[in-house]
């Protein structure tokens, strides 16, 4: 790896220079709509859910395996919070832990089931991930719940510091101990090797089992942590709310995985692409677009990232 | 076989070099019909160059083929030696074990199906009747997983041989490469493949039969040709020959290579094994003293390749017994973690898997056994120590930080050698150590294990390059179907003695 080199710089950094061209443009085509700091500060906070889905999908995408069951989990504990709150009254201190304590819940049935029945992960966590949604469907009545206490929005999206909301804050700092995790502990040396050497990990002492298994808890734990955050920035519970979150937070994350740590799902890139993503689909909305370019974004986002992983690699390849 | 008429297969001079060293040399194979022809000789003596010349796999440097007096053009295009009538059958039998045999049986076979349907019955008919005409007790809708090894091969052997006979370009019967079909199969159930074979000769079907046990090829043959380091020796008429003549063919004069080791003082053992059992290996026990280099070998299928993974805990062993240092492990119940608690070190075969991980950076290959599970690391020490690490074991890189894909396998080797080694490890173990590896960096290897030795530690190696258990083994223990057979020491420890052990060992089985 040449560290100095001006191109591997560039792979680093070039999403961010594409971001900072995407501002340069809507900001030029619309200054007064786009560039402010509103907008901006708006944008922050509102995506610190998707922020915070994406890291939980890279843990387990470092060891090799696919949660898509996370949005569901979001979704379930998004609707078990309000109604824990706004219907049955619990006190907000006992909400939270047992909120997390569903995403850890499923983290475990996903990896018991991926690891100890050895069924590939993307079928497991699709099958659990569509029960949950049933789950949730059953408990909230197919309906969205509201009257959430305003202490929970107070601590999530109404504090702001520098104008955005406090969320923001919550993502970033997960982001850092995600990142300190992946690169300075013995955990993600072995995250790492169970994902792109499994083989030579087991060999080497790791057990790779127990530590997919902890991939899945912590990825249900963040997937549930984004649902409380969910819940605290609506002010509310819908049952429909995570289905939309899944698809952009894997182009994120593949996104992510070309720039700051190419050719790894790291943290810092995984942020910068959804702010990426999310700028890009604001843009184009305020220049007029409707909703359809979300879609055509997001998809294209992920397609493209893997296509450009796939080139990165396939040049080293040649280059033996 | 009948005298005098046309050859069905012909090889004339056919040369190939690989980066300089030649692997075939103007070797010539004359292949009449209705024979049973063996093809005989060591590991890199050429035997596999030749099947994959034929096969299309690779293309020669010089060389003539002729099949039924018609110069075929070489090299064959991957692909299509059936037309030629040629069909060969590997090792692994190629086979795909969720599938029936009827499945099975008509995979591949482009030419005559066609592509839009596929009629079943009709299929299954034809195939009960090739079983019958070939007295296989084979069912078309079985599943090929629930058939015994010697049924499996008997399907890969008439696939090929009906696909010879369908795609014939001009009529006559074919030729079928039997490539090692018998190593884990039971002594009874080869019969019943000979006779199958016996039955497809009599058709006028050549076949070129490729193995290592020299008492099926004596059993089976008409003819057998020896190479050895890409010569034809000879071609020889089985039932004139002695089996004396054929393994000195094989084996060839000693030719002396620098032994590095010289005899070790007694002393009470290092490592003790009781009665280790895993896939093919049955109840073994052996032990090895301090300093000593053991060498373990045998011919393919005997087992010994295995012996390393399961005293690592790699693989499950069924039972064993490890004692070493003063401490007794059971081997059944060891994880890998276990091992290397107890300082075993294990330097697997397969590199690219279980070696190394390629996308990663040396440090992080190299650094892996000794983090643990600790929730800081120093990411410069680390650095530093791999660093060095590269150093002390010689190994070619531009940066700790690269990928372990950037380096050669000699270099990749050396890595792995020296994450393991620097747990200064009590034993060593090692399967396959040199495999694909380049001649300075395998000296360097002997280097470092040596000094393995030097310090006081064991070391095994499970190897089939007899040249490098004469450089580096004290001793050797040779295998046969799951058991040590026998055991060579000191002086005795040659390429030829091995090799001459290692076919002794098939005899001494044949003659029970």
């Amino acid at each position: 790896m040449r560290q100095s080199s001006l191109t591997y710089q560039l792979e680093r950094f070039g999403l961010v220079v594409v971001w900072l061209a995407f501002i340069a443009l809507f900001g030029v085509l619309r200054p007064d709509t786009f560039l402010t700091w509103s907008n901006f500060s708006t944008i922050f906070g509102s995506e610190a859910v998707l922020v915070i889905v994406t890291l939980g999908i890279i843990i387990p995408l470092t060891a090799g395996d696919f949660d898509l069951s996370i949005a569901q989990t979001l979704t379930l504990v998004s609707m078990a919070t309000a109604l824990l709150d706004a219907r049955l009254d619990v006190p907000l201190w006992l909400v939270l832990p047992i909120g997390l304590g569903i995403g850890a819940l499923v983290g475990v049935v996903n990896g018991a089931i991926t690891i100890y029945f050895r069924v590939h992960s993307l079928i497991v966590t699709l099958g659990v991930g569509t029960f949950l949604h049933g789950i949730t469907l059953f408990i909230g009545n197919s309906q969205t719940i509201s009257g959430v206490s305003p202490a929970l929005m107070e601590w999530v999206i109404i504090q702001r510091y520098f104008g955005i909301p406090v969320a923001f804050y919550y993502a970033i700092g997960l982001a850092a101990v995600i990142w300190y995790m992946m690169g300075y502990t013995a955990f993600g040396q072995q995250l790492l090797f169970t994902g792109r050497g499994r083989e030579v990990g087991r060999l080497s002492g790791v057990s790779v089992g127990r530590v997919r298994l902890t991939a899945f808890v912590m990825s249900g734990v963040l997937g549930a942590l984004a649902g409380i955050l969910y819940t605290g920035t609506t002010g509310s519970a819908n049952p429909s709310s995570g289905t939309y979150l899944l698809l952009p937070a894997f182009a994120a994350a593949f996104l992510g995985a070309t720039c700051i740590r190419p050719g790894r799902f790291n943290p810092w890139g995984s942020v910068i692409a959804v702010y990426f993503l999310v700028t890009g689909i604001n843009g184009l909305s305020v220049l007029g677009f409707r909703t359809f370019v979300q879609d055509l974004f997001y998809g294209g986002a992920l397609v493209l990232a893997v296509m450009v992983s796939q080139l990165v690699s396939g040049r080293k390849e040649r280059a033996l | 076989m009948t005298q005098g008429s046309v050859p069905r297969l012909e090889i004339r001079g056919l040369t190939k070099t690989f980066g300089g060293a030649r692997a075939l040399d103007r070797a010539d194979l004359t292949l009449m019909p209705g024979e049973v022809h063996g093809l005989l000789g060591s590991n890199g003596s050429g035997k596999s160059t030749l099947i994959k010349v034929l096969s299309g796999f690779h293309a020669p440097d010089e060389g003539e083929l002729r099949i039924d007096g018609r110069d075929i053009a070489l090299p064959i295009p991957l692909g299509r030696s059936e037309t030629h009538g040629l069909a060969f059958v590997h090792q692994n039998l190629g086979l795909l074990h969720d599938a029936t045999v009827l499945e099975n049986l008509i995979a591949g076979d482009h030419e005559r199906l066609r592509p839009w349907w596929i009629d079943w019955r009709a299929e299954a008919e034809r195939a009960r009747k090739l079983f019958a005409e070939h007295h296989l007790d084979l069912a078309p809708d079985d599943i090929v997983a629930d058939l015994s090894p010697v049924k499996r091969a008997q399907l890969a052997i008439v696939r090929a041989a009906d696909r010879v006979r369908e795609h014939r370009e001009h009529g006559a019967p074919g030729v079928l490469v039997l490539d090692e079909p018998t190593p884990f199969l039971p002594q009874e159930d080869v019969r019943d493949l000979f006779a199958m074979m016996r039955r497809l000769t009599a058709n006028g079907v050549a076949i070129i039969f490729v193995s290592h046990d020299i008492d099926e090829v004596m059993e089976v043959t008409d003819r057998c040709t020896v190479l050895r380091d890409g010569h034809v020796i000879g071609t020889f008429d089985t039932a004139v020959t002695e089996r004396s003549a054929l393994v000195e063919a094989i084996v060839g004069r000693a030719v002396s290579v620098d032994r590095r080791v010289s005899p070790l003082p007694a002393a009470a053992p290092a490592v003790e094994v009781r009665d280790l059992s895993g896939e093919i290996v049955e109840g073994i026990s052996l032990s090895v003293q301090p300093g000593e280099i053991l060498g373990l070998t045998g011919l393919i299928g005997s087992g010994y390749d295995e012996v390393p993974a399961l005293l690592a805990g790699a693989q499950r062993a069924t039972a064993g017994q490890l004692k070493l240092g003063g401490r007794s492990l059971d081997v059944p119940t060891l994880d890998p973690a276990d091992a290397m608690a107890a300082r075993i070190v294990f330097i697997p075969a397969d590199r690219q898997r279980a070696g190394i991980a390629p996308d990663l950076s040396l440090t992080e290959n190299a650094m892996l056994p000794l983090i643990g599970g600790r929730l800081a690391l120093n990411k410069r020490r680390l650095r530093k120590d791999t660093g060095e690490l590269i150093r002390r074991y010689s190994v070619k890189a531009s940066s700790s930080e690269q990928a372990a894909s950037e380096l050669s396998g000699g270099n990749q080797q050396k890595l792995v050698l020296g994450k393991w080694l620097q747990l200064r490890p009590q034993l060593v173990l090692l399967d396959e150590p040199t495999q694909g590896i380049d001649v300075g960096a395998r000296q360097e290897i002997y280097d470092r294990l040596l000094e393995v030795c030097a310090d006081g530690g064991a070391v095994i190696c499970a190897t089939s390059e007899f040249e490098q258990l004469e450089i580096i083994a004290h001793r050797v223990l040779i295998f046969d179907r799951g058991r040590i057979q026998s055991e060579l020491k000191g002086q005795d420890v040659t390429k030829s003695a091995i090799a001459q052990a290692c076919y002794k060992a098939v005899e001494t089985h044949a003659a029970e």
